[in-house]
């Protein structure tokens, strides 16, 4: 009688396997990884804390929910709300998802309606912001806004070279500041916004310098804790954030000089953005004795690489400044061209001293599918090799990707011992 | 060497410029009270009309140069037209377009107007892309105004009324004695009818130096002669603004805060030397780039002030400074 089983429901399950998906992880960024950091601890509690134990963040604050990094941050804070931005790991959202998409849609997409669909959120967005960025990112707004969500339709430009483009955006944002600052009933003050520019810039910074550290001989930080910590940046308390990234830092310094001499292969990784707990492909690389030294993409470099100049402290400029830094310097496979994205993948082989690059595609994300051949060709000309992978979330296919990983690392040892 | 490298990177471009534009108008407005006094051809428009200057925009001293008829222009006695050039390209090599940046009583009054402007939190303006393509040929004319038409004048096809004609519609001629208390240029000449046109230009022009330079940043600048004469010979001079194409993001940053609009600064990846015509080489776009070397200045190949993260991000009082 005592051991007799409840029944599960639908929200208990999903739960369980998120928290399944999660631990397994964690366990082996705390345990699989010659390169640790004590200070890294901050991040896999929190991953705990908010995954795991559900514990909600901002009890308070009124939540922005973002579908893509180029919601500007500094107006939400500006406006005393929060941005979180919900693109989504999860396999097991991702299955959800797949009834309201095709089934060959993008795995992040999928996952994010999947989220929304249980409405299963630890922080749940008071309202969602959704920029018209790629087409599955577009249509995945209205399918969202169906499931009951206030959701905010934001233009984005897919050109942006232009000045028509720039006006455009610019355009955009200042609605979107004036549109929000009227749902919150709150006004953009020049005050408010000058710090939050502030602080986000700030944040960036403490990312760059940490970066800075991975162009070393032996880098302090590997890939994976790197991942985990810009993915935090998504959810966690800007202050909690900037706190505990500056203890990273410090203890990364001391690591320096005293780290054990290791010969792993520095390889670049860029494409679809790695999402907790979507770890796979970098795991795949870190386990196979490679070292991500840096990376392009969504998650994490492109979210903190361009920072906002202002030129005249006042609203008008400032909100126009912010505009500039979410459109000009973005190396988004979205817009037309994709010279800048070339360029800053061998840009950052070069000042990170990469052997190779892996460049993974989400299996149903067109634009980076479509992009491979055009980065591809201009590896070849730069002489850098370059793997390019499929995968989505389902943890089949692992061994497959296991070996295409460990024979290309294989292949940049067998390439740096001819170079000797 | 790395400490003063590193002072000079991580400065308050803002200030430093605003106490040198301080001093540089002084000595050009007020030079004689100092007993200063820098010639007649310096590459910027420290204007010859006003009593106190001093020393004198090179434009007054050209056209009244090139104005002798043409046996004698070419003639030993033009030795002194030949001197007159060559000590203005000599000035000029020195500083390039910092000249306009960091000099010209013409080009500092518009940053006080623009400050001005500031303190009344009123928004600037800025031309369309069709706007500006079309209207930064003017400084060409007013440049074939300079030069050409007293040449056209010595071989006689122009007539005396038309003697010193760019220096009757400059506003220089206007303003800058006004700092010495003399009113006296704001008159209309009614001597004849390419006077009175001449001149009344010049009041015109005058008061929509005002209007515009306070709309529009650095307004006058853009049609500035004397900057297009910069632009001639600025691949020789010393001080250069250069770009290392693969550095940059083209994040825009740059472009933002350029008071003349210079969409290259940010999107040409490809050239080294990036100075344009427009440019007035204020080097605001070097302390707005947030990526390290992207833009810097040189001085002979040698880097004297470079773009970094870290200045960057004091400027924007992102840091106090990093270790
Ligand atoms: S009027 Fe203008 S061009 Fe003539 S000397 Fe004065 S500043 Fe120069
Ligand atoms: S461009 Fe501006 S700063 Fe330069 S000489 Fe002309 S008025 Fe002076
Ligand atoms: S600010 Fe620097 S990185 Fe950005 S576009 Fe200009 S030169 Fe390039
Ligand atoms: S390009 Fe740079 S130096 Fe030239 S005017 Fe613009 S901001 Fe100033």
């Amino acid at each position: 009688m005592t051991n007799k089983r409840k029944i599960e429901t639908p929200l208990q399950r999903q739960n369980r396997h998120k928290a399944m998906e999660c631990v397994a992880v964690l366990d082996k960024l705390k345990n699989d990884f010659d390169i640790k950091l004590d200070a890294m601890g901050y991040f896999y509690d929190l991953c705990e804390k908010v995954y795991i134990k559900k514990e909600s963040i901002y009890s308070k604050s009124i939540k922005i929910g973002t579908l893509c990094l180029q919601v500007p941050s500094e107006i939400i804070y500006a406006l005393d709300a929060v941005p979180i931005r919900l693109c989504n790991g999860f396999h097991t959202d991702d299955e959800i998802g797949s009834d309201f998409a095709t089934s060959k849609a993008c795995p992040l997409v999928k996952a994010t309606i999947g989220e929304f669909n249980s409405g299963n959120f630890t922080d749940k967005p008071d309202i969602v912001v959704s920029p018209t960025t790629c087409d599955q990112k577009s249509k995945s707004g209205a399918i969202i806004e169906s499931f009951g969500y206030e959701v905010y339709d934001m233009e984005f430009p897919r050109t942006k070279e232009s000045e028509e483009a720039r006006e455009y955006w610019r355009r955009s944002v200042r609605r979107f500041a004036k549109d929000i600052s009227l749902v919150l009933n709150k006004k953009l003050k020049r005050g408010k916004l000058k710090e939050a520019i502030k602080k986000v810039g700030y944040a960036q910074y403490l990312y760059h310098q940490l970066n800075e550290l991975r162009k070393e001989d032996n880098p302090p930080i590997n890939g994976n804790d790197m991942f985990l910590l810009t993915n935090a940046f998504f959810f966690d308390n800007i202050d909690n954030w900037t706190k505990a990234v500056e203890k990273v830092l410090e203890e990364a310094k001391t690591k320096l000089d005293n780290n054990i001499k290791k010969n792993s292969v520095r390889v670049v990784y860029t494409g679809s953005p790695p999402i907790f707990p979507n770890l796979k492909i970098p795991m795949i690389i870190e386990q196979s004795d490679g070292i991500i030294v840096a990376d392009e993409t969504c998650s994490s470099n492109r979210m903190f690489n361009d920072m906002v100049s202002v030129d005249e402290w006042f609203l008008y400029d400032m909100v126009d400044s912010v505009a500039d830094r979410y459109l000009k310097g973005c190396t988004c496979p979205i817009f037309t061209k994709n010279s800048d994205r070339i360029r800053r993948i061998i840009d950052l082989v070069k000042s990170h001293r990469a052997e190779g690059i892996v460049y993974q595609a989400f299996a149903g994300c067109q634009v980076y599918e479509m992009e491979q051949r055009s980065v591809l060709e201009a590896m070849e000309k730069e002489g850098i090799p370059i793997l390019y992978l499929e995968s989505d979330y389902s943890p089949s296919h692992l061994g497959q990707l296991t070996t295409r990983v460990e024979a290309f690392i294989e292949s940049l040892k067998n390439r740096r011992r001819k170079k000797v | 060497m790395n400490k003063i490298k590193k002072l000079i990177n991580y400065m308050d471009l803002r200030k430093v410029r605003f106490w040198i534009q301080i001093f540089f108008f002084i000595l050009f407005v007020y030079g004689t009270y100092l007993f200063v006094d820098l010639g007649r051809n310096l590459p910027i428009f420290s204007c010859g009309y006003n009593r106190a200057s001093g020393g004198n925009c090179y434009f007054l001293a050209l056209q009244h140069q090139l104005a002798r008829p043409w046996w004698r222009l070419f003639s030993y006695a033009s030795v002194g037209v030949l001197t007159g050039f060559l000590t203005f390209l000599a000035w000029f090599v020195i500083f390039n377009k910092a000249w306009c940046g960091y000099a010209c009583p013409i080009g500092t009054l518009q940053d006080w107007i623009t400050s001005f402007r500031k303190m009344l939190k009123i928004p600037y303006s800025t031309y369309t892309v069709e706007q500006y393509r079309f209207l930064k040929k003017m400084k060409y004319v007013f440049l074939f105004i300079v030069i050409i038409f007293p040449l056209m004048l010595g071989l006689g096809l122009l007539d005396g009324e038309w003697r010193g004609a760019f220096c009757k519609m400059c506003p220089g001629r206007l303003i800058t004695p006004l700092f010495s208390g003399d009113f006296s240029q704001w008159t209309i000449d009614f001597s004849n009818a390419t006077a009175i046109f001449l001149t009344s230009f010049g009041i015109g022009f005058t008061v929509l130096f005002f209007i515009g330079s306070f709309v529009k940043k650095r307004f006058f600048c853009f049609y500035c002669p004397m900057s297009a004469m910069h632009y001639i010979f600025s691949d020789w001079a010393l001080l250069k603004l250069k770009k290392d194409g693969d550095k940059c993001t083209k994040c825009g940053d740059c472009y933002n805060v350029c008071d003349m609009q210079i969409k290259d600064i940010a999107d040409d990846v490809k050239s080294k030397n990036i100075l344009r015509d427009d440019c007035i080489f204020c080097m605001k776009c070097v302390a707005a780039c947030p990526e390290d070397d992207a833009l810097h200045v040189d001085i002979l190949n040698m880097k004297i002030f470079s773009s970094t993260k870290g200045g960057f991000s004091k400027r924007m009082e992102i840091i106090k400074d990093d270790k």
